[in-house]
């Protein structure tokens, strides 16, 4: 067998940003409820027996937050059983946010901000979608794997780790993914989508962790109602942050097939309108930027259309 | 369990199995931090189905690593996650656990 041929990979090419060492902090569980209350709280006990394990190492993690929209509160009024389950397991193992919140996102933005107002610089944030099939044998070996998160940002000192889900190639999630987000990022951040599509498949993951630092700067900046993970992977790659993916598992968002035509339209519309108005606020202070952007809308215009056709085809 | 260099602490180590399947490939060797990314010290072994393999002894953690075939950074296919090392290159992720 041949020696190697390795050119001084012990070697790091000049401005290479070196990982710092960095003393442990803690880990700030941030649990998003769901928005509709599904039918059988089994899922939710199984994510909540992790919530339970993660309060009671206190030396590794802070105390969670779950994050309740006000309107789910407020459609479960005289619900005993939901009432029972809050008094009960979430209080029990996590402060509640009650909070309104015109979208899911927003309520991320509340829980991260309520987790970072108590965090330190070597803190680590990590965003638990509530509304995940937890109470199934996949659903709990991606409970296994979703500690790996905060883990690789923390070890491996990244400022964004992105959890990716394994579906069917067919599944709605992928087909917006392939024909809609990434069509469009392609059209309005070229350079950027080349290097987040290096890392994941699924810019507008739900799973991630993000450190300290990241977060602060995230939170100082305009935060969107949708999508935001793809902003934050949009930002981490502008500010050349330290980006890691890690595969969480086979898994599905509830209620099963929720992904309408009507949905799937309004993922690709709402994805269109954040890439817009995050070009926009880049690109501004540069002169000549409005006839700029009128090229850009025009085939954002068309491949929005294209990725509708192409899903209609494809869901309808 | 095994000690560690000081011989005081003992250190979990767990064996894992890494697998590239370069079948043309002159040579293949493992890098990583657990071994500084030294493309030498440990050279993986093609089997009879000419796939390289080697087996490590990893302590529990996040470990980044890559497979240097005939000398070009490539990342493992069946890796579980995706980062950079510190020179900026696109490398693989394992959990230890």
């Amino acid at each position: 067998m041949k020696k190697p041929v390795a050119a001084a990979r012990s070697q790091p090419k000049p401005g290479a940003k070196k990982l710092p060492a960095s003393p442990q902090g803690k880990i700030h569980p941030v649990v998003i409820y769901p928005f509709r209350q599904p039918g059988s709280y089994s899922d939710l006990e199984g994510l909540y027996e992790m919530v339970a394990r993660l309060n009671k190492e206190k030396d590794k993690y802070a105390r969670p937050i779950t994050v309740i929209d006000r309107k789910t509160t407020a459609a479960l009024e005289g619900n005993r059983t939901f009432h029972d389950f809050r008094k009960h397991t979430i209080a029990r193992h996590s402060d509640i946010l009650d909070a309104w919140c015109v979208d899911t996102c927003q309520m991320w933005y509340s829980g991260l901000g309520m987790a970072f107002d108590r965090g330190k610089p070597d803190d680590v944030y990590w965003l638990i979608p509530g509304d995940f099939n937890y109470g199934s044998a996949t659903g709990k070996e991606v409970l296994s794997r979703l500690h790996d998160l905060p883990e690789i940002c923390m070890e491996l000192q990244q400022d964004i780790c992105v959890g990716e889900i394994t579906t069917d190639h067919a599944h709605p999630k992928e087909l917006i993914d392939s024909y809609g987000t990434f069509a469009l990022l392609y059209n309005w951040f070229p350079t950027e989508a080349q290097e987040i599509r290096g890392y994941t498949e699924r810019p507008r993951s739900e799973f991630f962790a993000v450190r300290h630092g990241f977060l602060r700067e995230m939170l100082r900046q305009r935060w969107y109602a949708y999508e935001q993970t793809m902003v934050m992977l949009l930002q981490a790659v502008f500010a050349e942050k330290h980006i890691a993916r890690f595969e969480v598992g086979r898994i599905c968002d509830l209620p099963e097939g929720r992904e309408s035509l009507a949905s799937v339209m309004q993922q690709v519309e709402r994805t269109e309108r954040v890439l817009k108005t995050l070009w926009r606020e880049r690109h501004q202070p540069m002169s000549g930027w409005v006839e700029q952007y009128r090229g850009l809308e025009a085939q954002s215009d068309q491949v929005r259309r294209t990725a509708l056709i192409t899903l209609q085809s494809l869901l309808g | 369990m095994r000690m560690n260099s000081y011989g005081a602490k003992p250190v979990n180590l767990r064996a894992i199995n890494f697998i590239c399947n370069a079948p043309q490939a002159q040579s293949v060797s493992l890098v990583g931090d657990f071994n500084q990314w030294n493309a030498y010290s440990h050279p993986m072994k093609q089997q009879p189905d000419q796939a390289w393999f080697i087996t490590v002894e990893l302590k529990h953690g996040h470990h980044r690593y890559a497979f240097l075939v005939d000398g070009v950074l490539t990342l493992d296919p069946r890796g579980m996650g995706i980062t950079r090392n510190d020179q900026n290159e696109r490398v693989s992720l394992i959990p230890v656990s």
